[in-house]
Protein backbone atom coordinates (compact mmCIF):
# COMPACT_ATOMS: atom_id res chain seq x y z
CA UNK A 1 0.00 0.00 0.00
CA UNK A 2 1.44 3.39 -1.23
CA UNK A 3 1.00 6.52 1.30
CA UNK A 4 2.27 9.93 1.66
CA UNK A 5 2.89 11.56 5.47
CA UNK A 6 2.15 14.79 6.50
CA UNK A 7 3.76 16.26 9.50
CA UNK A 8 0.82 18.81 10.93
CA UNK A 9 2.11 21.62 12.88
CA UNK A 10 0.07 22.19 16.42
CA UNK A 11 0.63 25.01 18.31
CA UNK A 12 -1.15 25.94 21.13
CA UNK A 13 -3.30 22.84 20.23
CA UNK A 14 -4.47 23.91 17.19
CA UNK A 15 -4.17 22.78 14.13
CA UNK A 16 -2.82 25.51 11.54
CA UNK A 17 -4.44 26.76 8.69
CA UNK A 18 -1.14 25.98 6.49
CA UNK A 19 -1.35 22.23 6.78
CA UNK A 20 -4.37 21.78 4.46
CA UNK A 21 -2.00 22.76 1.85
CA UNK A 22 -0.41 19.57 2.39
CA UNK A 23 -3.66 17.99 2.55
CA UNK A 24 -4.52 19.86 -0.90
CA UNK A 25 -1.79 18.29 -2.58
CA UNK A 26 -2.22 15.01 -1.26
CA UNK A 27 -5.46 14.86 -3.47
CA UNK A 28 -3.40 14.87 -6.73
CA UNK A 29 -1.23 12.25 -5.51
CA UNK A 30 -1.46 8.17 -5.45
CA UNK A 31 -1.80 7.01 -2.41
CA UNK A 32 -3.36 7.28 0.82
CA UNK A 33 -2.77 10.21 3.15
CA UNK A 34 -1.59 9.90 7.03
CA UNK A 35 -1.51 12.63 8.97
CA UNK A 36 1.13 12.56 12.44
CA UNK A 37 0.05 14.88 14.92
CA UNK A 38 1.19 15.70 18.59
CA UNK A 39 -0.87 14.07 21.34
CA UNK A 40 -4.02 15.88 20.94
CA UNK A 41 -7.72 15.94 20.46
CA UNK A 42 -7.50 17.23 17.04
CA UNK A 43 -9.95 15.45 14.24
CA UNK A 44 -8.82 15.94 10.79
CA UNK A 45 -11.10 14.97 8.18
CA UNK A 46 -10.86 13.91 4.32
CA UNK A 47 -7.38 11.99 5.34
CA UNK A 48 -7.24 7.90 5.57
CA UNK A 49 -5.48 7.91 8.76
CA UNK A 50 -4.56 10.05 11.39
CA UNK A 51 -1.51 8.69 14.01
CA UNK A 52 -1.09 10.57 17.30
CA UNK A 53 1.88 10.67 18.77
CA UNK A 54 1.84 10.49 22.43
CA UNK A 55 4.55 13.78 22.42
CA UNK A 56 3.35 16.98 24.17
CA UNK A 57 3.61 19.61 20.77
CA UNK A 58 6.91 21.59 22.03
CA UNK A 59 8.60 18.21 22.13
CA UNK A 60 6.79 17.02 18.74
CA UNK A 61 7.67 19.97 16.55
CA UNK A 62 11.42 19.35 16.39
CA UNK A 63 13.86 17.73 14.22
CA UNK A 64 15.21 15.49 16.31
CA UNK A 65 12.30 14.00 18.09
CA UNK A 66 10.32 12.96 14.52
CA UNK A 67 13.16 11.27 13.38
CA UNK A 68 12.45 8.70 16.27
CA UNK A 69 9.38 9.12 15.28
CA UNK A 70 9.78 8.48 11.43
CA UNK A 71 11.85 5.44 12.71
CA UNK A 72 8.27 3.81 14.24
CA UNK A 73 6.04 5.03 11.62
CA UNK A 74 8.52 2.99 8.51
CA UNK A 75 8.37 -0.04 10.87
CA UNK A 76 4.52 0.15 10.42
CA UNK A 77 4.32 1.22 7.23
CA UNK A 78 7.10 1.23 5.35
CA UNK A 79 8.50 4.21 3.48
CA UNK A 80 5.96 6.61 2.35
CA UNK A 81 6.37 8.11 -1.60
CA UNK A 82 5.99 11.37 0.30
CA UNK A 83 6.63 13.32 3.44
CA UNK A 84 5.43 16.36 3.36
CA UNK A 85 5.82 19.80 5.49
CA UNK A 86 4.55 22.90 5.57
CA UNK A 87 6.75 25.66 4.28
CA UNK A 88 6.93 27.37 7.85
CA UNK A 89 9.30 27.91 10.45
CA UNK A 90 8.68 24.37 11.72
CA UNK A 91 9.04 22.80 8.18
CA UNK A 92 11.94 24.50 7.51
CA UNK A 93 13.19 23.61 10.84
CA UNK A 94 12.79 19.89 10.17
CA UNK A 95 11.67 18.80 6.71
CA UNK A 96 15.69 19.35 5.38
CA UNK A 97 17.04 17.67 8.37
CA UNK A 98 14.96 14.03 7.44
CA UNK A 99 16.08 14.66 3.92
CA UNK A 100 19.55 14.86 5.63
CA UNK A 101 19.36 12.30 7.93
CA UNK A 102 17.11 9.63 6.08
CA UNK A 103 19.16 10.30 2.42
CA UNK A 104 15.89 11.14 0.81
CA UNK A 105 15.43 13.59 -2.07
CA UNK A 106 14.22 17.02 -0.94
CA UNK A 107 12.67 19.55 -2.07
CA UNK A 108 10.81 22.92 -0.61
CA UNK A 109 8.48 25.72 -0.99
CA UNK A 110 6.55 23.90 -3.41
CA UNK A 111 3.90 26.78 -4.61
CA UNK A 112 2.32 25.21 -8.10
CA UNK A 113 2.59 22.19 -10.30
CA UNK A 114 2.46 22.95 -13.96
CA UNK A 115 3.26 20.42 -17.30
CA UNK A 116 4.12 17.79 -14.88
CA UNK A 117 6.56 19.91 -13.20
CA UNK A 118 6.94 20.93 -9.22
CA UNK A 119 7.66 24.45 -9.14
CA UNK A 120 9.06 26.61 -6.64
CA UNK A 121 9.76 30.50 -6.56
CA UNK A 122 13.36 31.95 -6.98
CA UNK A 123 14.37 35.37 -6.39
CA UNK A 124 11.21 36.51 -3.85
CA UNK A 125 8.78 35.31 -6.67
CA UNK A 126 10.23 37.10 -9.72
CA UNK A 127 10.81 33.91 -11.16
CA UNK A 128 9.38 30.23 -10.84
CA UNK A 129 12.09 27.66 -11.33
CA UNK A 130 10.43 23.54 -12.59
CA UNK A 131 11.86 20.81 -11.34
CA UNK A 132 11.39 17.07 -11.65
CA UNK A 133 12.52 14.40 -9.07
CA UNK A 134 15.29 11.95 -10.86
CA UNK A 135 15.72 9.80 -8.12
CA UNK A 136 13.11 7.30 -6.84
CA UNK A 137 11.16 8.03 -3.69
CA UNK A 138 10.80 9.29 -0.37
CA UNK A 139 10.63 12.19 -1.50
CA UNK A 140 10.60 15.06 1.32
CA UNK A 141 8.53 18.40 0.59
CA UNK A 142 7.90 21.56 1.83
CA UNK A 143 4.89 23.10 0.51
CA UNK A 144 3.86 26.83 0.17
CA UNK A 145 0.86 28.22 2.04
CA UNK A 146 -1.86 28.84 0.13
CA UNK A 147 -1.05 26.82 -2.46
CA UNK A 148 -3.05 23.86 -3.09
CA UNK A 149 -5.37 24.01 0.11
CA UNK A 150 -8.57 24.33 -1.65
CA UNK A 151 -8.03 21.15 -3.24
CA UNK A 152 -7.78 19.67 0.69
CA UNK A 153 -10.92 16.64 1.13
CA UNK A 154 -13.40 17.89 3.52
CA UNK A 155 -15.58 14.40 3.92
CA UNK A 156 -14.34 10.79 5.24
CA UNK A 157 -13.46 10.10 8.79
CA UNK A 158 -9.81 8.76 9.42
CA UNK A 159 -8.74 5.83 11.32
CA UNK A 160 -7.01 7.09 14.12
CA UNK A 161 -3.98 4.89 16.40
CA UNK A 162 -1.81 5.62 18.96
CA UNK A 163 2.10 5.64 18.72
CA UNK A 164 3.93 5.99 21.68
CA UNK A 165 7.54 7.20 21.59
CA UNK A 166 10.08 5.44 24.33
CA UNK A 167 13.30 6.95 23.42
CA UNK A 168 13.36 11.33 23.18
CA UNK A 169 16.46 12.71 22.20
CA UNK A 170 17.98 15.05 24.73
CA UNK A 171 20.54 17.21 22.86
CA UNK A 172 17.60 19.66 21.93
CA UNK A 173 14.54 20.63 23.85
CA UNK A 174 12.14 23.18 24.34
CA UNK A 175 12.09 25.43 27.15
CA UNK A 176 9.39 28.41 26.29
CA UNK A 177 7.54 30.29 24.19
CA UNK A 178 8.48 34.09 23.97
CA UNK A 179 6.29 36.85 23.25
CA UNK A 180 7.72 40.06 22.31
CA UNK A 181 7.66 42.53 24.49
CA UNK A 182 5.05 44.65 24.97
CA UNK A 183 4.06 47.03 22.27
CA UNK A 184 4.09 50.49 21.63
CA UNK A 185 0.88 50.44 19.46
CA UNK A 186 -1.18 47.02 17.83
CA UNK A 187 -0.70 47.96 14.05
CA UNK A 188 -3.39 45.49 13.32
CA UNK A 189 -6.05 47.48 14.59
CA UNK A 190 -5.44 50.33 12.30
CA UNK A 191 -7.60 51.16 9.95
CA UNK A 192 -5.21 53.49 7.52
CA UNK A 193 -0.97 52.00 7.60
CA UNK A 194 1.38 53.76 6.23
CA UNK A 195 3.83 51.22 5.90
CA UNK A 196 7.99 51.80 4.54
CA UNK A 197 10.26 49.12 3.37
CA UNK A 198 14.27 48.29 1.82
CA UNK A 199 13.62 51.19 -0.08
CA UNK A 200 13.89 53.91 2.44
CA UNK A 201 17.63 53.62 2.59
CA UNK A 202 18.80 54.97 5.76
CA UNK A 203 17.93 55.84 9.42
CA UNK A 204 17.89 59.04 9.23
CA UNK A 205 14.73 58.86 6.72
CA UNK A 206 12.75 57.03 9.14
CA UNK A 207 11.78 60.75 11.19
CA UNK A 208 10.52 62.17 7.65
CA UNK A 209 8.24 58.97 7.28
CA UNK A 210 7.06 59.51 11.24
CA UNK A 211 5.94 63.00 10.28
CA UNK A 212 3.99 62.11 6.68
CA UNK A 213 2.40 59.42 8.96
CA UNK A 214 1.55 61.96 11.20
CA UNK A 215 -0.11 64.23 8.74
CA UNK A 216 -1.85 61.67 6.82
CA UNK A 217 -3.18 60.24 10.27
CA UNK A 218 -2.07 56.55 9.72
CA UNK A 219 -0.06 54.48 11.81
CA UNK A 220 3.30 53.83 10.74
CA UNK A 221 4.12 50.09 10.08
CA UNK A 222 7.03 48.73 7.69
CA UNK A 223 8.70 45.59 6.19
CA UNK A 224 11.19 43.01 7.40
CA UNK A 225 14.47 44.86 6.27
CA UNK A 226 13.36 47.91 8.27
CA UNK A 227 12.60 46.24 11.57
CA UNK A 228 15.97 43.92 11.09
CA UNK A 229 17.57 46.88 10.97
CA UNK A 230 16.20 48.05 14.49
CA UNK A 231 14.88 51.30 12.59
CA UNK A 232 11.33 50.64 14.15
CA UNK A 233 10.48 48.11 16.89
CA UNK A 234 9.22 44.86 15.93
CA UNK A 235 5.53 45.38 17.01
CA UNK A 236 5.52 47.39 14.36
CA UNK A 237 6.57 44.48 11.15
CA UNK A 238 4.11 43.20 9.51
CA UNK A 239 4.41 39.67 7.55
CA UNK A 240 4.40 36.17 8.84
CA UNK A 241 6.98 36.78 11.12
CA UNK A 242 5.07 40.37 12.69
CA UNK A 243 1.39 40.99 12.41
CA UNK A 244 -1.30 40.34 10.04
CA UNK A 245 -3.10 43.47 9.32
CA UNK A 246 -6.24 44.11 7.49
CA UNK A 247 -6.69 47.94 7.60
CA UNK A 248 -8.61 50.07 5.33
CA UNK A 249 -6.01 51.48 3.63
CA UNK A 250 -2.46 49.80 3.28
CA UNK A 251 -0.28 52.63 1.53
CA UNK A 252 3.06 50.48 0.86
CA UNK A 253 6.04 53.29 0.04
CA UNK A 254 9.60 51.14 -0.78
CA UNK A 255 8.53 47.86 -0.07
CA UNK A 256 9.14 45.17 -2.75
CA UNK A 257 6.30 42.27 -1.59
CA UNK A 258 8.06 39.82 -0.56
CA UNK A 259 5.80 36.28 -0.14
CA UNK A 260 6.61 36.58 3.78
CA UNK A 261 5.06 40.18 3.64
CA UNK A 262 2.38 39.94 1.13
CA UNK A 263 0.92 37.32 3.12
CA UNK A 264 0.56 39.53 6.30
CA UNK A 265 -1.25 42.77 4.33
CA UNK A 266 -3.00 41.08 1.34
CA UNK A 267 -6.39 41.24 2.63
CA UNK A 268 -6.32 45.21 3.00
CA UNK A 269 -9.51 46.66 1.38
CA UNK A 270 -7.08 48.91 -0.36
CA UNK A 271 -3.77 48.81 -1.08
CA UNK A 272 -1.64 51.49 -2.35
CA UNK A 273 2.27 50.99 -3.49
CA UNK A 274 5.20 53.04 -4.79
CA UNK A 275 8.34 51.44 -6.10
CA UNK A 276 11.02 52.22 -7.96
CA UNK A 277 11.02 48.92 -9.21
CA UNK A 278 8.52 48.46 -12.22
CA UNK A 279 8.64 44.62 -11.91
CA UNK A 280 8.43 44.71 -7.82
CA UNK A 281 5.82 41.95 -7.34
CA UNK A 282 3.38 44.47 -4.83
CA UNK A 283 2.01 45.50 -7.92
CA UNK A 284 0.30 41.71 -8.30
CA UNK A 285 -1.67 42.49 -4.84
CA UNK A 286 -2.25 46.44 -5.33
CA UNK A 287 -5.06 48.12 -6.19
CA UNK A 288 -3.31 51.10 -7.03
CA UNK A 289 0.26 51.85 -8.39
CA UNK A 290 3.28 53.82 -8.62
CA UNK A 291 6.57 53.34 -10.39
CA UNK A 292 8.65 56.41 -8.43
CA UNK A 293 11.61 56.88 -6.00
CA UNK A 294 9.50 56.60 -2.64
CA UNK A 295 11.26 59.84 -1.02
CA UNK A 296 9.66 62.06 -3.93
CA UNK A 297 6.53 60.98 -2.99
CA UNK A 298 7.09 61.62 0.53
CA UNK A 299 8.51 65.40 -0.38
CA UNK A 300 5.50 66.20 -2.55
CA UNK A 301 3.09 64.57 -0.19
CA UNK A 302 4.18 66.77 2.41
CA UNK A 303 4.07 69.77 0.19
CA UNK A 304 0.62 68.51 -0.62
CA UNK A 305 -0.71 68.36 2.85
CA UNK A 306 1.24 71.46 3.92
CA UNK A 307 -1.03 73.74 2.14
CA UNK A 308 -3.66 71.86 3.70
CA UNK B 1 34.82 27.46 20.38
CA UNK B 2 35.47 26.62 16.50
CA UNK B 3 32.91 27.92 14.11
CA UNK B 4 32.47 26.96 10.29
CA UNK B 5 29.89 29.58 8.54
CA UNK B 6 28.86 29.21 5.28
CA UNK B 7 28.14 31.78 3.00
CA UNK B 8 26.76 32.25 -0.39
CA UNK B 9 27.48 34.65 -3.39
CA UNK B 10 24.06 35.61 -4.96
CA UNK B 11 22.64 37.65 -7.75
CA UNK B 12 20.88 40.08 -6.48
CA UNK B 13 17.46 40.81 -8.42
CA UNK B 14 15.93 43.15 -5.62
CA UNK B 15 15.39 46.50 -8.69
CA UNK B 16 16.35 44.22 -11.30
CA UNK B 17 14.32 42.10 -13.61
CA UNK B 18 14.38 38.59 -14.09
CA UNK B 19 15.69 37.73 -17.87
CA UNK B 20 15.09 33.57 -18.93
CA UNK B 21 17.31 32.82 -21.63
CA UNK B 22 15.87 30.88 -24.61
CA UNK B 23 17.22 27.48 -23.27
CA UNK B 24 14.30 28.07 -20.35
CA UNK B 25 16.71 26.45 -18.00
CA UNK B 26 19.12 29.60 -17.57
CA UNK B 27 18.62 33.00 -16.75
CA UNK B 28 20.56 35.87 -18.42
CA UNK B 29 22.59 37.24 -15.75
CA UNK B 30 24.52 39.76 -17.74
CA UNK B 31 24.62 43.14 -15.56
CA UNK B 32 22.99 41.70 -12.48
CA UNK B 33 25.13 42.56 -9.38
CA UNK B 34 26.47 40.30 -7.04
CA UNK B 35 26.81 40.24 -3.01
CA UNK B 36 26.95 37.92 0.02
CA UNK B 37 23.48 36.59 0.38
CA UNK B 38 21.95 38.88 3.12
CA UNK B 39 21.08 35.99 5.91
CA UNK B 40 24.74 35.45 5.31
CA UNK B 41 26.07 38.21 6.32
CA UNK B 42 23.85 38.01 9.65
CA UNK B 43 25.45 33.95 10.26
CA UNK B 44 28.68 35.50 9.66
CA UNK B 45 28.43 38.26 11.94
CA UNK B 46 27.21 36.25 14.57
CA UNK B 47 30.22 33.65 13.95
CA UNK B 48 32.65 36.36 14.30
CA UNK B 49 31.04 37.84 17.75
CA UNK B 50 30.61 34.19 19.20
CA UNK B 51 34.57 33.68 18.67
CA UNK B 52 35.07 37.60 19.92
CA UNK B 53 33.34 36.76 23.32
CA UNK B 54 34.66 32.77 24.01
CA UNK B 55 37.76 32.71 21.94
CA UNK B 56 38.16 30.42 18.95
CA UNK B 57 38.00 31.51 15.41
CA UNK B 58 35.92 31.08 12.49
CA UNK B 59 36.24 29.57 9.31
CA UNK B 60 34.57 30.30 6.14
CA UNK B 61 33.59 28.84 3.38
CA UNK B 62 31.53 29.01 -0.02
CA UNK B 63 30.26 26.11 -2.55
CA UNK B 64 30.96 27.98 -6.28
CA UNK B 65 33.08 29.10 -9.12
CA UNK B 66 36.32 31.53 -8.58
CA UNK B 67 34.79 35.04 -8.51
CA UNK B 68 33.08 33.49 -5.60
CA UNK B 69 36.13 33.97 -3.76
CA UNK B 70 35.19 37.63 -2.89
CA UNK B 71 32.44 36.33 -0.55
CA UNK B 72 35.99 34.94 1.41
CA UNK B 73 37.54 37.33 1.18
CA UNK B 74 34.34 39.66 2.82
CA UNK B 75 34.20 37.13 5.44
CA UNK B 76 38.41 37.20 6.04
CA UNK B 77 37.86 41.04 6.28
CA UNK B 78 35.15 40.55 9.23
CA UNK B 79 36.85 38.39 11.20
CA UNK B 80 37.16 34.75 9.91
CA UNK B 81 40.46 33.32 10.06
CA UNK B 82 40.61 31.54 6.78
CA UNK B 83 38.48 30.54 3.85
CA UNK B 84 37.60 27.60 1.82
CA UNK B 85 35.37 27.22 -1.74
CA UNK B 86 34.65 24.07 -2.47
CA UNK B 87 34.68 24.26 -6.64
CA UNK B 88 31.24 23.16 -8.43
CA UNK B 89 29.07 24.10 -11.30
CA UNK B 90 26.20 26.27 -11.71
CA UNK B 91 22.71 24.96 -10.36
CA UNK B 92 24.03 22.93 -7.29
CA UNK B 93 20.73 21.02 -5.95
CA UNK B 94 20.73 21.22 -1.61
CA UNK B 95 21.18 17.58 -1.12
CA UNK B 96 24.58 17.75 -2.83
CA UNK B 97 25.30 21.35 -1.60
CA UNK B 98 25.34 19.93 1.80
CA UNK B 99 27.28 16.21 0.46
CA UNK B 100 29.82 18.50 -0.44
CA UNK B 101 29.89 20.60 3.18
CA UNK B 102 30.27 17.29 4.84
CA UNK B 103 33.11 15.95 2.45
CA UNK B 104 35.03 18.88 3.17
CA UNK B 105 35.26 19.03 7.06
CA UNK B 106 35.22 15.54 6.60
CA UNK B 107 39.00 15.08 4.54
CA UNK B 108 40.31 18.36 5.64
CA UNK B 109 39.54 17.24 9.11
CA UNK B 110 37.81 20.57 9.70
CA UNK B 111 36.99 20.89 14.16
CA UNK B 112 34.02 22.56 14.96
CA UNK B 113 31.78 23.03 17.82
CA UNK B 114 29.09 25.23 15.73
CA UNK B 115 28.53 25.07 11.75
CA UNK B 116 26.48 28.98 11.23
CA UNK B 117 24.48 29.73 7.88
CA UNK B 118 21.58 31.56 6.26
CA UNK B 119 18.45 30.45 6.85
CA UNK B 120 17.88 30.97 3.44
CA UNK B 121 19.63 32.09 0.08
CA UNK B 122 18.32 34.75 -1.73
CA UNK B 123 18.78 33.51 -5.07
CA UNK B 124 17.13 29.78 -4.89
CA UNK B 125 15.20 30.26 -1.44
CA UNK B 126 15.51 26.10 -0.63
CA UNK B 127 16.38 27.34 2.95
CA UNK B 128 17.62 23.73 3.76
CA UNK B 129 21.34 23.51 3.50
CA UNK B 130 21.51 23.85 7.22
CA UNK B 131 19.21 21.60 8.01
CA UNK B 132 20.16 18.99 5.20
CA UNK B 133 24.27 19.46 6.68
CA UNK B 134 23.05 18.56 10.36
CA UNK B 135 21.03 15.16 9.09
CA UNK B 136 23.94 13.82 7.45
CA UNK B 137 26.34 14.77 10.05
CA UNK B 138 23.74 13.63 12.63
CA UNK B 139 24.00 16.15 15.13
CA UNK B 140 21.15 18.89 16.19
CA UNK B 141 19.64 21.61 14.46
CA UNK B 142 17.87 24.28 14.59
CA UNK B 143 16.31 26.93 12.04
CA UNK B 144 15.47 30.38 11.96
CA UNK B 145 17.86 31.48 15.18
CA UNK B 146 17.24 34.66 16.07
CA UNK B 147 19.02 34.77 19.48
CA UNK B 148 22.09 33.11 20.89
CA UNK B 149 21.74 33.51 24.41
CA UNK B 150 24.31 32.26 26.39
CA UNK B 151 26.49 29.09 26.74
CA UNK B 152 26.62 26.91 29.11
CA UNK B 153 28.87 23.49 29.03
CA UNK B 154 28.43 22.01 25.95
CA UNK B 155 25.20 23.21 25.53
CA UNK B 156 23.51 26.73 24.39
CA UNK B 157 20.28 28.34 24.78
CA UNK B 158 18.95 30.07 21.73
CA UNK B 159 15.50 30.93 20.22
CA UNK B 160 14.02 30.51 17.22
CA UNK B 161 12.04 32.72 15.40
CA UNK B 162 7.94 31.23 14.71
CA UNK B 163 4.90 32.89 12.67
CA UNK B 164 2.67 35.71 14.10
CA UNK B 165 5.66 37.22 15.96
CA UNK B 166 6.17 34.52 18.72
CA UNK B 167 9.81 32.97 19.65
CA UNK B 168 10.56 29.70 20.78
CA UNK B 169 13.15 29.59 23.55
CA UNK B 170 15.03 25.82 23.08
CA UNK B 171 18.45 24.01 24.36
CA UNK B 172 20.89 22.48 22.24
CA UNK B 173 24.03 20.26 22.56
CA UNK B 174 27.03 21.31 20.44
CA UNK B 175 27.99 20.05 17.92
CA UNK B 176 25.05 21.36 16.66
CA UNK B 177 24.04 22.98 13.12
CA UNK B 178 21.95 26.49 13.31
CA UNK B 179 20.37 28.40 10.59
CA UNK B 180 20.49 32.06 11.61
CA UNK B 181 17.77 34.61 10.66
CA UNK B 182 18.31 38.20 9.64
CA UNK B 183 17.66 40.82 12.30
CA UNK B 184 20.13 38.67 14.99
CA UNK B 185 22.58 41.24 14.74
CA UNK B 186 23.65 44.11 12.84
CA UNK B 187 26.56 42.95 10.64
CA UNK B 188 29.80 44.99 10.71
CA UNK B 189 30.69 47.92 8.26
CA UNK B 190 33.90 46.12 5.87
CA UNK B 191 35.75 48.43 3.98
CA UNK B 192 37.04 48.23 0.70
CA UNK B 193 40.31 48.51 2.02
CA UNK B 194 39.58 45.61 4.75
CA UNK B 195 38.71 43.23 2.11
CA UNK B 196 41.64 43.98 -0.17
CA UNK B 197 44.11 43.28 2.78
CA UNK B 198 42.28 40.01 2.91
CA UNK B 199 42.78 38.63 -0.18
CA UNK B 200 46.84 38.13 1.35
CA UNK B 201 45.57 35.88 3.66
CA UNK B 202 45.07 32.17 2.03
CA UNK B 203 41.80 30.55 1.01
CA UNK B 204 41.99 27.01 -0.10
CA UNK B 205 40.70 25.99 -3.36
CA UNK B 206 38.60 22.51 -3.18
CA UNK B 207 37.42 20.71 -6.39
CA UNK B 208 33.69 19.41 -5.45
CA UNK B 209 34.08 16.59 -7.59
CA UNK B 210 37.34 15.39 -6.17
CA UNK B 211 35.73 15.14 -2.51
CA UNK B 212 32.69 13.87 -3.45
CA UNK B 213 31.95 12.01 -6.60
CA UNK B 214 28.88 13.80 -8.76
CA UNK B 215 26.24 10.82 -8.54
CA UNK B 216 23.30 11.37 -10.61
CA UNK B 217 21.13 14.38 -9.82
CA UNK B 218 17.81 13.56 -7.96
CA UNK B 219 16.16 16.71 -8.64
CA UNK B 220 16.54 18.80 -12.13
CA UNK B 221 15.85 22.20 -13.02
CA UNK B 222 13.54 21.62 -16.26
CA UNK B 223 13.07 25.33 -16.69
CA UNK B 224 12.00 28.42 -15.57
CA UNK B 225 8.51 29.99 -15.99
CA UNK B 226 7.50 33.84 -15.25
CA UNK B 227 5.24 34.38 -12.51
CA UNK B 228 1.54 34.82 -13.90
CA UNK B 229 0.85 38.27 -13.79
CA UNK B 230 -2.26 39.58 -12.13
CA UNK B 231 -2.12 42.83 -13.12
CA UNK B 232 -4.04 44.25 -10.73
CA UNK B 233 -2.64 47.38 -9.67
CA UNK B 234 -4.17 50.68 -11.88
CA UNK B 235 -0.73 52.33 -12.37
CA UNK B 236 -1.12 56.34 -11.26
CA UNK B 237 1.23 57.81 -14.30
CA UNK B 238 1.88 61.28 -14.85
CA UNK B 239 3.57 63.88 -13.23
CA UNK B 240 5.14 63.55 -9.71
CA UNK B 241 2.23 66.23 -8.62
CA UNK B 242 -0.84 64.44 -10.68
CA UNK B 243 0.17 61.63 -9.29
CA UNK B 244 0.26 62.47 -5.49
CA UNK B 245 -2.94 64.59 -5.69
CA UNK B 246 -3.69 61.11 -7.33
CA UNK B 247 -3.07 59.46 -4.12
CA UNK B 248 -4.54 61.93 -1.96
CA UNK B 249 -7.79 61.30 -3.53
CA UNK B 250 -7.96 57.83 -3.16
CA UNK B 251 -7.39 58.22 0.14
CA UNK B 252 -9.77 60.63 0.70
CA UNK B 253 -12.48 58.59 -1.42
CA UNK B 254 -11.86 55.65 1.10
CA UNK B 255 -12.57 57.81 4.31
CA UNK B 256 -9.23 57.65 5.88
CA UNK B 257 -8.38 61.03 5.15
Amino acid sequence: MSYNLCFAEVRRGKFEEKNFDMLGLCSLLEGQTFVLLPKSEIEVKGVERIIEVDLREESFLSPLSLVVVFEEVRKRYGDPEFLLFPHSSFGMDVAPYMAGYFGFSFLSDLSSEREGLLLKPFFSEKALAGFQFEAPPPYVLTVRSGSFKGLARKEGMPEREQLRIAILEEKRSFVEYVSEETPDVDISKADFLLSIGRGVGSREEIPSYEILAQRLKATLSASRPVIDKMWLPKSRQVGISGRTVRPKVYFAMGISGSFQHIQGMKDAECIIAVNRDPNAPIFQYAHFGVVEDMHRVRDMLLELLGKG
Amino acid sequence: MEVIVFVKRVPSFEEEEVRIRQDGSTLDLSGIPFRMNDWDSYALEEAVRLVERFGGSVTAVTIGTDEDDEVLRRSIACGAKDGFLIREGAFVEPIRRAGLAKALIEKEGLRFDLILTGVQAEDDQFASFGGILAGLLKIPYAGMVVGIEEALGDSLTVRREIEGGMQERIRISLPCVLSIQTGINQPRYVSIMGIRRASRVERKVIEGGKILSAERSRLRLERFFYPEKKERAKMLEGDLLGVCQGILGILREKGVL
